[in-house]
């Protein structure tokens, strides 16, 4: 549904984005990540059509976005990163206006205009003049519009950024319920998020694509070790000798006792969990809980960012 | 065509939504009011003294629509829309930059020529609503006086042709920045430039002069008002238009670039 094939971008001697390539199948949810500056604004511009590309092309719905941008912007629904609007117009005129640029006829545009007001919530404040709404009211106009047209693309920059906890909840699960058949590119610094939301994650890096690929295969691909967090009741001196000598396990290391738990954290070379745990009743040892660490999305991000991991090859590539 | 009506629909409807709209307006009525009166008043002390020494009545011919409205009224409307269009002006692009709906709207199915003949759409629109505030006085006068209808058409074809061309300025210098005020103060210095050239075209060796006198608006606008249509003046307005538009075009393009 969307494919980015090499694409740059220069501002004057700065190279924004530096030849990312990447798809989105129909359907899917794409965390769109990277720290501020990576280039994900300036990519999600260029794939709506706003802004050229320097070099490199993007398709959406099959048309090429410099080439045929009219109809790229028909099938698109877009949220720009600060969700500018017009403050002197209301909920519903602007609705109205943004169906009608987008080439809605009027009986499609009040049959449209009724739904997206009904399905963000904006039923109290339709006729409310925008520029006294609430920034979360604010978010879901700009969603609105951009789902005015229903289009079958949607990019969606930031749409969280300032809005309050109870707030990013209720984009979140507007976001959820738009998925159905759209295919969405939702930028976002906020990672809990994107495993709440997202299919995928596409992560850039100082305008190149850093990682890509499904989260869970991401983390896998990043655990250099299996590591397991095992917690025990009892003397640790015993402890530390018996899961140093069960075959496989490379380090054993103590994080802390707490309230009577020892805990420790067992590198291995593969997921040795129902070993280690028999080891330990065979001992009759005290188990209280075992489990395997997996690498979060906020690690991946940081190792990435930091430059632990820079080159794309290595990373997933599917 | 339907997309330029709907920016143009929509930039109608901020503009009075907001206090400009009916400052331009009310200072529009107040001056040309004013400009009018008084040379209503005075037409009757000059009539009067005329009357008196049929002479000089015979040598001057003053009619009441060539002395009260073409040498008066018409005449200062250039003037005074010098100092209205870069306020009518200077929101239509300059404003959308600030917000960023600019580039909201440029992300929406619609061609940039689009976006740019709304906007100028919009604003000859509020300029016709002058126009018709303008009508008032030779209707007015018409009621005292026989007028003469033919002279009142033409000086109204060029005001509209003036005032269409200082609106193309004024989008233009709209387009070049995201500051109303410098968007209407530079639509004001070129406009300023504009008539100002007739009085450098005097002082100018005769090549310079020549040229200078052909850039001048007041001297393009001076023939509509004595009842002459002069296909150059047309044709001079016309072409300031259609440069302007297409500067501001490359400049929505560039603005794109830039992003």
């Amino acid at each position: 549904m969307i494919s980015v094939d090499n694409v740059s971008k220069f501002y004057g001697n700065v190279e924004a984005v530096r030849g990312i390539s990447f798809d989105v199948e129909e359907g899917e949810i794409v965390g769109f990540l990277g720290p501020n500056g990576a280039g994900k604004s300036t990519t999600m511009k260029i794939l709506t059509g706003y802004m050229p590309a320097s070099s490199g092309s993007a398709y959406i719905a099959g048309y090429d976005v410099s080439q045929d941008p009219l109809n790229v912007q028909k099938n698109l629904g877009y949220l720009p990163e600060n969700n500018p609007l017009y403050p002197e117009m209301t909920v519903k005129e602007y609705l109205d206006f943004s169906a009608s640029i987008k080439g809605l006829s009027n009986n499609e545009k009040s049959k449209s205009i009724g739904s997206v007001i009904e399905k963000c919530g904006l039923g109290n404040v339709q006729s409310r003049v925008i520029g006294h709404l609430s920034k979360g009211y604010r978010q879901r106009v700009g969603l609105a519009q951009a789902l005015v047209n229903d289009p079958p693309v949607m990019l969606l920059d930031e749409p969280t950024s300032g809005l309050d906890p109870a707030q990013i909840v209720e984009i979140r699960n507007l976001i959820k319920e738009l998925k159905g058949n759209r295919t969405i590119v939702l930028s976002t610094h906020i990672l809990p998020e994107v495993n709440m939301v997202c299919d995928r994650v596409v992560i850039i890096h100082q305008g190149k694509l850093a990682a890509e690929g499904e989260l869970d295969a991401l983390a896998d691909s990043m655990n250099e070790k299996n590591r397991t967090l095992l917690s025990v009741v009892g003397d640790k001196d015993i402890y530390s000798d018996v899961l140093k000598n069960i075959e496989g396990v490379e380090t054993v290391r103590l994080r802390g006792v707490k309230n009577g738990e020892i805990h420790y954290e067992v590198d291995s070379v593969k997921d040795l969990r129902a070993l280690l745990a028999s080891s330990i009743y065979e001992k009759s040892g005290k188990l209280i809980e075992i489990k395997k660490e997996s690498i979060t999305l906020e690690e991946i991000f940081v190792k990435i960012v930091s430059g632990e991991i820079n080159n794309t090859e290595e990373s997933v590539d599917e | 065509m339907n997309s330029v009506l709907v920016v143009c629909k929509r930039e109608l409807s901020s503009f009075f939504f907001s206090p400009i709209a009916y400052v331009i307006l009310g200072v529009w009525s107040l001056f040309m009011g004013g400009f009018f009166s008084s040379a209503f008043m005075q037409y009757g002390m000059i009539s009067m003294q005329l009357s008196r020494n049929p002479q000089l009545a015979a040598q001057y011919n003053i009619t009441p629509t060539s002395w009260i409205l073409s040498q008066q009224v018409f005449a200062s409307v250039s003037v005074t829309l010098l100092f209205i269009i870069p306020l009518l002006t200077m929101k239509l692009f300059s404003e959308e930059k600030k917000q960023g709906t600019m580039e909201m709207l440029l992300t929406y199915p619609i061609k940039d020529i689009q976006i740019l003949l709304g906007k100028f759409l919009s604003v000859v629109s509020v300029y016709i609503l002058m126009l018709l505030i303008l009508l008032v006085y030779p209707i007015l006068l018409s009621t005292f006086v026989r007028v003469e209808w033919s002279v009142i058409a033409t000086s109204f074809l060029g005001i509209f042709l003036m005032g269409s061309s200082f609106l193309a300025v004024g989008l233009l210098a709209s387009s070049w920045t995201s500051n109303q005020i410098i968007a209407a103060m530079s639509a004001f210095m070129i406009l300023l430039l504009s008539f100002i050239v007739e009085f450098l075209a005097a002082s100018a060796p005769a090549i310079v002069s020549a040229v200078l006198r052909q850039m001048s608006i007041g001297l393009h606008f001076k023939s509509f008002v004595s009842g002459i249509i002069d296909t150059r003046d047309v044709i001079f307005f016309l072409s300031l238009i259609f440069i302007c538009l297409f500067l501001s075009l490359r400049s929505l393009e560039s603005h794109r670039w830039r992003g």
